[in-house]
């Protein structure tokens, strides 16, 4: 099977990565079977100069009628994400069967063969991207050019792109989603702590860890947040609640995504994400930013240009969006989980808390710990963890030392966090792991960006919690999600030595 | 059976008991212990006598540890300390074994407490090959089937931390060694491949070099005593003497050819040989049942990738009758350099002895 150029990894190390080949049995809808000659044994496969499979008989007798040359092409196998996703074959992130299904191709042609808007079978093209997808984007871009351009220019780039060439009808970014999704990890969190659940919480947001860890280690799972990611709160928020502004129905509406991650197709197709009512999902397709810059290219779209009514930063003018927009979270560039309890925990404190960070070998594992300073009596004590090494380490500690230890731990799959999240080398056809480009990610993720409204607050914090009394189901139901151990079916014999 | 050679192999002990093939042996390094472990899931110690000018070592069976591995036991190994032993089982762990203090433990008895799973390491998606301590004993290396190779750091209470995940190999990996004095990291594997890999002090292990040459699976390796070679064995049949030419490069330099069947173990020793310029013993064996013994001295010419002289000294066929030999190892304590240990399909361990002829 042929993989696109940017899937093809190799001499990576500290990603999690296909371990082994694909074990999945691949059915085929068989058509009618053709009657055997007597005696006439066996047919034999043939491989054309394109790749194709064709089977031929023995003696050059055709098998199939239909086609003069006594050949009969054989269907090529297809695997689907829900197949990765139900198999424990093999541990893998950027699951690269997977891809036609969830690829710029796919969004083109439905925004293709969408009706008019007068249609009532019309569907409402909606797109969301992920902060980190801007921040590589404004690294691509600032590299050819002397100023530092922000992530606002960029963001008015990409939705001027996305609404005029490409026709959605509303673009938003996931940085409010984030913002639900950080208070409500923080609500979880203290729930967890008042004797709901298991500590340390471990992130929920990175679906290359949450994969692992149902295929691999299932012993982890109670200890995984159940507060969704920010990129299946947009696709709550957007299929749930403004549709219903929109009068839509959730099957109304189509949701693209663009994320720094390819594990995010995979997430975005989980079943716990999939409306049966109305069979559709909260996001109905999941692109990479390298597939967002492959459509420009491909629709002649120049980013470094700037755009009509294009601002430097917010605020924007009063028919801007209905979320708030660019929310910056300080912290870490894969979502600031861990910072965001660290405030929570100074903020609401009444003693005085002291953090000190140690660095734990590299950059990729930090341990936080708040203690009072009065007393000394650490209050928290956390760590972000990543990489598949580190991931291994907190996979161990937790194991080991249950209830111990640390209370939070932020885990991402990929070394360097999100802003390293496996196709972002790609923008400049740099190596994946490119610690020299994931820098200028980061910088650029972290420029000029307004600090208010800043993680959540106390008042926030309060008054989600007031509104978690009067509709917790309500909001678990909307924010929160489970996970499932993959029970292994690989048996030995079945696996290529 | 030997053949007419400098040096003959004679037998010292035949360790019976495992009911399965033997897969490996390991010398404890500062006691007088060998260990066995097998297909039974079993780990095996005999206490020997401590070798006298008249006697030779006598061996006898002190413990059984059944492990609690779920599947084959393929490889052990001690730490240099001589108090720890690894396991690497097919049941994807590695196990850490340590002997459990007793009120009336005497210093270096071999007897003592017993033997209990200190720490698992899990982490290998499927079977384990092999495991190896580094010669400080605060780094451990594992392989697996699963095509990786980690490292792990040896914290105090038996607490470990994955320090790297090495993914370079594109098949099962077979074998893991470590440098005698520096922390370099060797890895052999069914891609025909061996890697070698050092830790970057700002960043992580990586694979600094590929060595190519054999033409099928490398089943073993092994470093010289000095540091400055590297044996492997194939199932091409033949051993390789890799010479370290410049910090970081290596090149085969030797192929010594002298088995009929795949190789599938190779231990290099220092050796009790005499001739100048001496590097040590080399020692193979594998599916021919055949243990050859080898020993290479220093080239004359001195530029950097002369080959060493070889010469076959000794052979003995036949080692566990009809059977494949697993392993072969040269015993690493001052006054044993001769000594040799074999594990085979027979379920037996042989222990070996090599004297003139």
């Amino acid at each position: 099977m042929a993989f696109s150029g940017a899937l093809t990894l190799t001499d990576l190390n500290d990603f999690i990565t296909p371990s082994q080949a694909c074990i999945k049995p691949v059915e085929q809808v068989k058509p009618q079977e053709v009657a055997k000659e007597p005696g006439g044994a066996s047919t034999e496969i043939q491989i054309d100069s394109s790749g194709s499979y064709y089977e031929v008989s023995v003696n050059g007798l055709p098998q199939n009628k239909t086609n003069g040359i006594g050949a009969k092409k054989l269907e090529q196998a297809q695997i689907s994400l829900n197949d990765c996703l139900a198999c424990s074959g093999c541990i893998t992130s950027a699951e690269s069967v997977l891809i036609t299904l969830q690829s710029h191709t796919e969004v083109l042609n439905f925004l293709e063969s969408n009706p008019d808007v007068s249609s009532p079978s019309h569907k409402v093209p909606v797109l969301s991207i992920a902060p980190q997808c801007l921040a590589s984007l404004a690294a691509s871009i600032s590299s050819s050019s002397s100023t530092p351009i922000t992530l606002h220019r960029v963001y008015c780039r990409v939705q001027a792109f996305c609404s005029q060439v490409l026709g959605f009808e509303h673009i938003y970014d996931t940085t409010f989603a984030r913002h639900i999704a950080l208070l409500e990890h923080a609500q979880e969190f203290q729930e967890r702590r008042a004797g709901g659940g298991k500590l340390p919480m471990l992130a929920s947001a990175c679906p290359g860890w949450i994969c692992y860890a149902e295929k691999a280690h299932a012993e982890m799972l109670p200890f995984i947040a159940r507060t969704k990611s920010p990129q299946q709160i947009i696709g709550t928020l957007v299929k749930e609640w403004l549709g219903e502004k929109w009068g839509k129905k959730p099957n109304e509406i189509y949701h693209v995504s663009v994320m720094p991650c390819y594990d995010k197709k995979l997430e975005a197709s989980r079943q716990d994400f999939h409306n049966e009512i109305y069979s559709t999902r909260d996001v109905d397709c999941v692109i990479t930013t390298g597939e967002l810059e492959l459509m420009m290219r491909e629709k002649g779209w120049d980013l470094s240009v700037p755009v009509q009514d294009e601002l430097e930063s917010l605020p924007r003018g009063p028919a801007g969006s209905v979320f708030p927009e660019l929310m910056n979270h300080p912290g870490t560039s894969s979502g600031s989980y861990l910072q965001s309890l660290i405030d929570m925990h100074t903020s609401t404190s009444p003693d005085t808390l002291d953090l000190s960070v140690r660095t734990v070998r590299s950059s990729d594992y930090e341990e936080y710990t708040l203690k009072k300073r009065e007393s000394g009596e650490v209050v928290f004590k956390g760590a972000k963890c990543y990489g598949f090494r580190n991931l291994q380490n907190v996979v161990r500690k937790v194991g080991r030392e249950a209830g111990k230890g640390y209370d939070y731990v932020e885990v991402m799959a990929c070394p360097g966090g999100c802003v390293n999240g496996g196709v972002e080398g790609e923008m400049q056809n740099a190596k994946w792991g490119d610690k020299e480009w994931t820098k200028r990610v980061e910088e650029a993720y972290w420029h000029n960006l307004p600090t208010p409204p800043a993680s959540p607050n106390l008042s926030a914090e309060t008054r989600m919690a007031n509104e978690a009394d009067r509709a917790k189901s309500r909001r678990q139901r909307l924010f929160r999600t489970q996970y499932k151990a993959v029970e292994s079916e690989v048996i030995g014999l079945a696996v290529k030595w | 059976m030997n053949i007419d050679l400098l040096y003959k192999i004679e037998s010292v002990a035949e360790l019976q008991g495992h009911e399965e093939r033997t897969w490996h042996v390991s010398w404890n390094p500062t006691k007088p212990l060998l260990a066995s472990c097998s297909a039974d899931k079993s780990v095996r110690l005999y206490a020997y006598s401590e070798l006298t000018e008249s006697c030779d070592p006598k061996f006898s069976h002190i413990t059984s540890i059944p492990t609690g591995h779920s599947k084959t036991v393929r490889a052990l190994a001690w730490a240099p300390s001589g108090k720890t032993f690894a396991t690497a089982s097919f049941d994807s762990n590695i196990g850490i074994w340590e002997q459990e203090a007793t009120s009336d433990y005497e210093g270096d008895d071999v007897s003592g407490g017993e033997w209990e799973c200190a720490s698992l390491l899990e982490g290998h998606e499927t079977e384990c090959k092999s495991v190896a301590y580094s010669s400080s004993g605060t780094l451990l290396a594992s392989c697996s089937r699963d095509k990786t190779v980690w490292v792990w750091e040896v914290h105090p209470d038996s607490d470990f931390e994955c320090m790297g995940v090495l993914m370079d190999h594109t098949q099962d990996v077979k074998c893991v060694a470590w440098h005698p004095t520096e922390e370099i990291l060797a890895s052999a594997s069914y891609d025909d491949s061996i890697k070698l890999y050092i830790d970057d002090p700002s960043d992580d292990w990586f694979c600094f070099t590929t060595l190519t040459g054999h033409t099928s699976t490398v089943w073993s390796i092994c470093f010289a005593p000095s540091g400055n070679y590297l044996v492997s064995g194939s199932d091409d049949c033949t051993v390789r003497i890799w010479k370290r030419v410049s910090e970081h490069q290596w090149e085969c330099v030797s192929v010594l050819e002298g088995h009929e069947r795949s190789v599938y173990s190779v231990s290099w020793g220092v050796g009790k040989g005499d001739v100048e310029g001496g590097l040590g013993w080399v020692a193979s064996t594998g599916s021919d049942g055949r243990i050859n013994v080898w020993e290479l001295s220093e080239s004359s010419d001195m530029s950097a990738n002369a080959p060493p002289k070889n010469k076959l000294i000794a052979r003995i066929s036949s080692a566990h009758g009809v059977n494949d030999v697993n392993t072969v190892v040269w015993c690493p304590r001052p006054g044993y350099e001769e000594f040799l240990a074999t594990g085979g399909d027979d379920a037996t361990a042989k222990v070996w002895k090599v004297v003139k002829a």
